[in-house]
């Protein structure tokens, strides 16, 4: 990795965690970040004992040219604000990272981006909703961007893998400390194949609280919108959609269930003036953008190919997920029936089984 | 001044015929036991002695030694010390005693001289009649053990003195009436009735299909879905115990001294629910005499596992075996044992940590950490032994209130001893006896489709992505939905409900 002084010093910041906005002041008062390094004794970088200490560990040549072997030996590479493939989106918000670490393909973001955002603690159908989106979004060209966190995020991701499609993920940690460590495998599913891990902090950085709001502003930045599924009030979620607006990107809102407390978040943009979505088309639609290939033949219930058992379960199921026991009440069919009839609909992909063993109509 | 009379031994759950030879020679006064006696045989001299002298019978006098033979094997417990106590009476001569080469005598002697119970009556009984025993004098808790046995005068007694009385030929006890198998049978009722569980029609299905084809299930809820009532249900749906699987089961009940006092033998499945802590040798069997183990003591009935996840690790995959082969080798120091071990697995299991995963009341509170670490308790190798998978919910009080009624145990029964008798006419002249043992090969031999079934598998496999294994138990399955149906081969909607009893591979393993 050949870097230039000028590099080498932004590198410098960042591994002490010298936030965005710090250092555009600096570099705008100094003129440079070698400017910086070469003042380093008489300007006053940061408050911070712990960063300052690693602002001094790390003022020679020596440390520098190690961490970046550091770097080269993780395959993980840097993308500076001055660099042309720098994403133009992430370019045009109020502090953009002036440097950023990655590691897979960084060509996707060229693709138009949408981001998929919500709960560590969703619900099954946000789950559900996160992953079709996911997937469709994938189908239809889109770059699927998200934060690998649990429940919404990953959904979000892993909808993309199973369409093959094209996913970047933002951490708050470095990107040595995959978080949380269970999604480690997708992480490199996705650096490995056409996707992107993508984080502002140094390769060894924990995932601390106050990095995720840092992390929020870069997802939404680097997408033309924000889809909110599942979350709270006061939520990360939430933030990302704010810094979205504040970012001038629009805004989607998944509908969820009156009095449900993941649904509060959603349902509150929306009365703000969210739109409301209810699958991946309406936000192409709203976006102008005109899907790469046609989806695959829709599954949906196709009148003709159901036998009238199937339609009856099929109209009851619209109504809210039922167990057996529940359409038999409802339908007065006997349970022997049901169970085939609902297995052969299972198979054939029109319904799905949800934890508790209740069926739900597929989207 | 020798004599000699007839006991029995217990090894395993096979008893083995001792001769008690008594021996009074003049010399220093002295009782000896000889013939690997273990510690609780030497210790019965003094509850001989104190038993004659306290039953109004001369303690010969002179140097006294008992040889129990054949002598090279260790004998152990307490069932000898009646045979001991007759055969000093014997050699002492003052009572003339008839017919002691043909009565085996069990029984552990008190002090006053009263006969107390002993373990494995029922193998040693089987012994006797094996010898071309005509009698058998034992104490009269034991009597209902055995009451099944032909072929012997079976004659219970209360006292030492009774049995001396008998033998001398001054009174006589008289031998109880055999009571048929049919007859216990008939006595026989049920614990648990299926018509006392509301809803849950798929969980009660899966609990048909896995008595008819005697698969393993796993049934997973939230606490409180009445995993363990729907368990309990199940001996009351197998075909009922034959006699000679009541014999197997009844003798290794015996042999571990399970069997509660004043018993007869089983009539039904035995109902076995360790509690999670249980260690591998109370569950596969051993100790220092290799006793039967949870496994084998649930032999022709059903192994319960609540809370799966919580049991040791070890205990889980020492448990693969058995279920595999159906018999268990234990081996101690002091004994080598074959256990029979076929027995149904009923496993049932919390979806996560705190329980409440797929409720529709209540939220999980557990990260997908926790519950994949859950999870992973329980290993693959152990879930390929377990065909089927059925996830329940609660059913909240409004359900019960307005749930129809439900078919009882009886009706379910019915259909599956017709089910059974399928399998075992499929399966004539080959080792199989239900579809749960299909294998590979096997499987494709016996288990037809028809192509329109085939053709919905396969979409199956491809549609939920199913491994090999998990395609062999839907075959499997199906096939026995096929013969509950009594249909020679396996339909589009067969496979269709074998569908719903898959693993829940997408939720839980992947």
């Amino acid at each position: 990795m050949e870097l230039s002084f000028e590099q080498r010093c932004l590198l410098w910041l960042s591994t002490a965690e010298i936030p965005a906005k710090r250092v555009a002041s600096l570099t705008a008062r100094y003129g440079s970040a070698e400017e910086i390094w070469r003042r380093y004794g008489e300007i006053s970088i940061t408050s911070a004992h712990k960063n300052k200490a690693i602002l001094d560990e790390y003022h020679n040549p020596e440390a520098i040219d190690r961490l970046v072997e550091r770097l080269e030996k993780s395959h993980v590479h840097l993308l500076f604000q001055s660099d042309d493939r720098y994403p133009l989106l992430l370019n045009e918000i109020q502090d953009p990272p002036y440097l950023l670490y990655y590691s897979g393909n960084l060509s996707c973001l060229q693709m138009p981006c949408i981001a998929v955002v919500g709960t560590r603690t969703p619900s099954e159908y946000g789950r559900h909703m996160a992953r079709v989106l996911g997937r469709d979004l994938a189908q239809a060209g889109v770059c699927v961007v998200s934060g690998l966190a649990r429940g919404i995020d990953i959904a979000a991701h892993q909808g993309v893998l199973d369409a093959d499609g094209t996913t970047v993920g933002i951490l708050g940690s470095g990107i040595n400390v995959p978080y949380p460590s269970e999604h480690a495998p997708t992480m490199r599913k996705i650096a490995g194949g056409k996707g992107l891990i993508l984080s502002e902090f140094p390769l060894d950085a924990t995932p601390t609280t106050y990095h995720f709001p840092y992390r929020n502003r870069i997802i939404s930045g680097l997408c033309v919108a924000t889809v909110f599924v599942e979350g709270r009030i006061k939520s990360g979620g939430m933030h990302t959609v704010s810094s979205a607006l504040d970012q001038g990107r629009e805004v989607f809102a998944v509908p969820g269930q009156t009095g449900y407390l993941g649904a509060e978040g959603p349902l509150a943009i929306m009365r703000e003036g969210a739109r409301l979505i209810t699958g991946a088309a309406d936000i192409l639609e709203d976006l102008a953008i005109v899907p790469r290939k046609q989806q695959a033949a829709s599954q949906s219930m196709t009148a003709n190919a159901l036998s009238p058992v199937q339609k009856q379960i099929a109209e009851l199921l619209r109504i809210e997920p039922m167990s057996i026991d529940d359409l038999s009440v409802r339908s007065g069919l006997n349970t022997e029936l049901l169970i085939s009839e609902t297995g052969l609909m299972e198979i054939m992909g029109l319904i799905r089984r949800e934890a508790g063993n209740r069926f739900v109509v597929n989207l | 001044m020798l004599a000699k009379s007839i006991t029995c031994g217990l090894e395993g759950v096979n008893g083995f015929l001792v001769e008690v030879e008594a021996y009074i020679s003049n010399g220093m006064m002295g009782f000896d036991i000889v013939g690997l006696p273990s510690a609780a045989v030497k210790e019965s001299r003094d509850r001989v002695r104190a038993a004659l002298l306290n039953s109004g019978l001369e303690f010969p006098f002179g140097k006294v030694t008992v040889n129990l033979a054949p002598a090279d094997v260790r004998k152990e417990g307490t069932s000898y010390e009646l045979a001991v106590a007759v055969a000093l009476i014997a050699a002492k001569g003052s009572v003339q005693l008839q017919g002691l080469e043909s009565t085996m005598l069990l029984g552990e002697l008190s002090l006053q001289g009263r006969l107390m119970p002993v373990r494995g009556a029922l193998a040693m009984a089987i012994t006797a009649v094996e010898n071309g025993v005509k009698q058998l004098i034992l104490p009269g808790v034991n009597a209902k053990e055995v009451a099944c046995i032909e072929g012997i005068d079976v004659i219970p007694a209360e006292t030492l003195a009774q049995v001396c009385e008998h033998l001398s030929g001054q009174s006589t006890l008289t031998a109880q009436p055999v009571i048929g198998y049919n007859q216990l049978m008939h006595a026989a009722n049920l614990s648990s009735d299926l018509k006392d569980v509301k809803g849950q029609s798929l969980a009660r299905s899966a609990l048909e299909v896995a008595a008819a084809g005697g698969h393993n299930l796993l049934m997973i809820g939230v606490p409180g879905s009445g995993k363990t009532m729907l368990a309990r249900c199940l001996p009351g749906i197998l075909p009922p115990l034959t006699y000679e699987e009541s014999l197997e089961t009844t003798l290794i009940h015996s042999a571990s001294g399970e069997l509660a006092v004043d018993s007869s033998l089983l009539t039904q499945r035995p109902f076995r629910a360790p509690h999670h802590n249980v260690s591998v040798p109370a569950m596969i069997g051993g100790g220092a005499k290799a006793k039967p183990g949870e496994v084998s003591l649930a032999h022709n009935g059903v192994l319960f596992l609540d809370e799966l996840p919580e049991f040791q690790r070890m205990t889980l995959e020492a448990l693969r075996q058995p279920l595999e082969d159906g018999a268990v080798n234990v081996t101690r120091v002091n004994g080598q044992n074959r256990y029979m071990s076929r027995c149904m697995l009923i496993a049932g299991m919390n979806p996560c940590p705190c329980g409440n995963f797929g409720s529709k009341r209540k939220n999980c509170t557990c990260t997908s950490g926790e519950i994949k670490r859950y999870l992973a308790r329980i290993s693959g190798p152990l879930l390929d032994r377990i065909d089927m998978q059925v996830e329940m919910d609660a059913v909240t009080v409004e359900e019960i209130e307005t749930s129809l009624p439900q078919e009882d145990s009886t009706t379910v029964r019915q259909r599956v001893i017709a089910a059974r008798e399928r399998q075992l006419n499929r399966y004539q002249g080959s080792h199989i006896y239900c579809n749960a043992q299909l294998d590979q090969q096997t499987l494709d031999r016996y288990c037809l489709m028809d192509p329109s079934a085939k053709e919905l598998l396969l979409q199956a496999v491809h549609r939920f992505g199913l491994s090999m294994r998990s395609y062999a138990r839907i075959r499997k399955v199906a096939l026995t939905i096929a013969d509950l149906a009594g249909s020679d081969v396996v339909r589009r909607e067969h496979v269709a409900r074998a569908i719903q009893f898959r693993n829940v591979q997408g939720q839980y393993w992947k």
